[in-house]
C-alpha cells in the first residue's frame, strides 16, 4: 500500500522503477499529494546542504558503463526494463575535488578555450569562450571562475605570488578563495573589483558602456579606472555596483541575484530590459546574429526568463511576449513587428508565435 | 509549453565522425552527469531509471556525434534532451498520464547555484537549529540519511532498528521540519516552481 512516507523514497529515487510508477500514480490521484510532494522536495533541497548531487553520482562508473556499451555496440540500456546498476548511494562516492589549474569547458570541451595549457603561471594564461559557450576555470589557489559566453579572461603573470590579478572582457562569476595577503583583483576596461572575501559576478563587455559588479556573498571593493578615491566604494551582498562610461560609480542595493547570476546555471533573466540588450545577449548566448528590423523596436522593454531552451524555443518565447515575427536562417535572426492579425483578444494564450526558418 | 528539441534521429555518417574520442562528449559527461541524474530523478522517481535514462542519452549522443556536438553538448540542450528521453520512458512504462503531463513541465533548476548559496547563508542557521531540535532518535536517523547518505538498510543496521522504524522516523523528521521551516519552504518552493514564460 502506498502512503505518504513513500513520497520521501520517490524524491530520493530510492525505489524500483515499478514502485516509482505506483507511487507516481498515487500522487497524481490527489492534488493535495502533489502539493505535499512539492513541499517535501523543497524541504529536501533546504536540508540537503546543496552538495549532494556531485558526490551522490558516480561519474567514473557511468563513463565505464558507456564505454562498455559502445564497445559491445549495444543500442542502449533497454529501458523500460532497465538493468540493475550500481546504486547511486553505493559507498564509493569520492568527493569531487577540483584539481589545481584544471580547465573544464562547458560546451564542446577544451576546444572552446584558447591557451590555458602547458604554460606556467609565470607567463600568465588566457582563457576565452566563444559565443554560445561557457567554461569553468579552476585556479591553483582554489578560486573558481565561471566564464559566460564570448568572454576572455587573462590571468596575469605571477598570479598568486603577490596579488592575484585577472583581466576580464565579458562576464564571469568569481568564487574567490580569500587570502588577505594576496588580494584578488579583477581588472576591466572601466574599473577594478577587488575581493574582500567573496562571491561576485562581473560584467564588462567591450561593446557595452558600463562595468557591473553584483555581489552574492561578503564584499567587493569597486574602483573606477578614471576616478580617484571618490570613484570607489565597497559593495555588500545583493549590491549591484555600476561604473558608467564617464567613470561614475553608483550602487543599487538589494537586487535580485537571480537576475544577474542566473546565467551561471543556464538561466537568462531579463527584467524590464530594452529589447536591444536582450537581442545582444541572446546573440552571445546562442551564437546568433540577432538584428532588429526596426531600430525603434530596441527601446521596447521586456521581462522574460529563458531556462535550458534551444535558440528556437527562446526566440519563439520572445516573439510570443512581444508579438514579434522571427525569421531565422542559420546564424542570422531577424526580429520584426508581427502583422496585426485580428482583434479578438480572448485567446491570446494560444496565439502562435511566428518562427520562420530559412535554410 | 514549447515543443522541446529532440535528438536527431539520423545516424552520423562514420566518415564524418571524429576518429576516436570526442573531447566535448567526455567533458559534458563529467560536468553534467550528476545534475542530469538529479533532474531526471524528479521525473522518473527512481535513481536506477534516472541513470539508465542519462546513459541512453549519452550513448545516443555518442552514436550520432559529429559537427552538431557544438550545439548538442550544451547544458540547455542536454536538459531538454534528457527530459524527452525521460518522458519517452514514462510513456512506455504507462505511468499515469497526469504524472507525465506534470513531468513535462518540470523545470531544469540546478541543485546548487550562487543565489542559492546566498540564500543558504541566510537559512543555514535556521535549518541547523530546526534539525537540532528534532527528538534525538529522529535526528540521528535523519542525519545518517541526509548528511552521511547511508541507505535505509545501513541506517537500520547501524541504529539497531527495523527498516520500518527508519522509514517512520524519516517521515516524522520530515513532518516536523516542514512545520518549523514552513516560511522558508515557501521561498524554496518558489525557487523550484518559478516557471518559464
Amino acid at each position: 500500500m502506498t502512503d505518504e512516507r513513500d513520497l520521501i523514497r520517490l524524491i530520493e529515487g530510492d525505489c524500483s522503477p515499478e514502485e516509482a510508477a505506483a507511487i507516481q500514480a498515487w500522487v497524481v490521484a490527489d492534488p493535495r499529494r502533489i502539493e505535499l510532494l512539492d513541499e517535501l522536495r523543497a524541504l529536501w533541497r533546504l536540508t540537503g546542504g546543496g552538495t549532494d548531487a556531485a558526490h551522490r553520482w558516480d561519474v567514473a562508473a557511468a563513463r565505464q558503463r558507456l564505454r562498455r556499451a559502445r564497445a559491445a555496440g549495444r543500442p542502449g540500456s533497454g529501458a523500460p526494463q532497465p538493468q540493475r546498476y550500481a546504486r547511486p548511494n553505493a559507498p564509493a562516492w569520492a568527493r569531487r575535488v577540483f584539481v589545481a589549474a584544471t580547465v573544464v569547458a562547458i560546451g564542446v570541451g577544451v576546444g572552446t578555450l584558447v591557451g590555458g595549457r602547458g604554460r606556467s603561471a609565470a607567463q600568465g594564461r588566457e582563457y576565452a569562450t566563444a559565443p554560445g559557450r561557457r567554461a569553468t576555470v579552476s585556479l591553483a589557489d582554489g578560486t573558481r571562475i565561471q566564464l559566460s559566453v564570448d568572454t576572455r579572461l587573462r590571468v596575469a603573470p605571477g598570479y598568486g605570488a603577490g596579488e592575484r590579478a585577472v583581466e576580464l572582457d565579458g562576464e564571469a562569476y568569481f568564487v574567490v578563495r580569500h587570502d588577505p595577503r594576496r588580494p584578488f583583483i579583477v581588472r576591466t576596461q572601466r574599473g577594478t573589483a577587488r575581493d574582500l572575501g567573496t562571491e561576485f559576478a562581473v560584467r564588462a563587455y567591450r561593446q557595452e558602456p558600463y562595468l557591473q559588479v553584483v555581489v552574492a556573498t561578503d564584499s567587493v571593493a569597486l574602483q573606477s579606472a578614471t576616478g580617484g578615491a571618490s570613484a570607489a566604494l565597497t559593495l555588500r551582498p545583493r549590491d549591484r555596483g555600476v561604473i558608467d562610461e564617464r567613470g561614475r560609480v553608483s550602487v543599487d542595493p538589494g537586487v535580485p541575484l537571480e537576475r544577474y547570476v542566473g546565467w551561471t546555471r543556464g538561466r537568462l533573466v531579463f527584467d524590464d530590459t530594452p529589447l536591444a540588450a536582450v537581442a545582444a545577449q541572446l546573440g552571445r548566448w546562442y551564437d546568433l546574429d540577432v538584428r532588429l528590423a526596426d531600430p525603434s523596436l530596441g527601446d521596447e522593454h521586456v521581462t522574460i526568463t529563458f531556462a535550458a531552451e534551444s535558440a528556437d524555443e527562446a526566440l519563439s518565447a520572445l516573439a510570443k511576449v512581444l508579438d514579434l515575427r522571427v525569421t531565422r536562417a542559420g546564424r542570422s535572426v531577424r526580429l520584426a513587428t508581427a502583422p496585426r492579425p485580428r482583434s479578438s483578444a480572448s485567446d491570446t494564450s494560444i496565439t502562435p508565435a511566428v518562427l520562420v526558418r530559412g535554410e | 509549453m514549447l515543443q522541446l528539441p529532440r535528438p536527431p534521429a539520423f545516424p552520423a555518417p562514420e566518415a564524418q565522425s571524429p576518429p576516436d574520442e570526442s573531447p566535448g562528449w567526455d567533458a559534458a559527461l563529467e560536468l553534467y552527469y550528476a545534475e542530469l541524474c538529479e533532474y531526471t530523478i524528479r521525473l522518473v522517481g527512481s535513481a536506477e531509471t534516472a541513470q539508465d535514462v542519462v546513459h541512453d542519452l549519452f550513448l545516443h549522443l555518442w552514436d550520432t556525434r559529429g559537427p552538431r556536438d557544438v550545439v548538442r553538448l550544451t547544458r540547455p540542450y542536454l536538459y531538454a534532451a534528457v527530459r524527452n528521453q525521460a518522458l519517452k520512458y514514462l510513456r512506455r512504462c504507462r505511468v499515469a498520464g497526469a504524472w507525465i503531463e506534470r513531468a513535462s513541465r518540470e523545470e531544469a533548476a540546478a541543485a546548487d547555484s550562487p543565489s542559492d548559496i546566498y540564500l543558504r547563508a541566510e537559512l543555514e542557521h535556521t535549518v541547523e537549529r530546526a534539525i537540532a531540535e528534532l527528538p534525538p532518535r529522529c535526528r540521528e536517523i535523519f542525519l545518517l540519511r541526509r548528511r552521511d547518505q547511508l541507505s535505509y538498510e545501513e541506517i537500520a543496521a547501524r541504529a539497531g532498528v527495523s527498516l520500518g522504524t527508519v522509514k517512520s522516523q524519516m517521515w516524522r523528521a520530515a513532518v516536523m521540519l516542514k512545520e518549523k521551516l514552513a516560511p522558508y519552504l515557501a521561498c524554496a518552493l518558489s525557487v523550484i516552481v518559478a516557471g518559464v514564460k
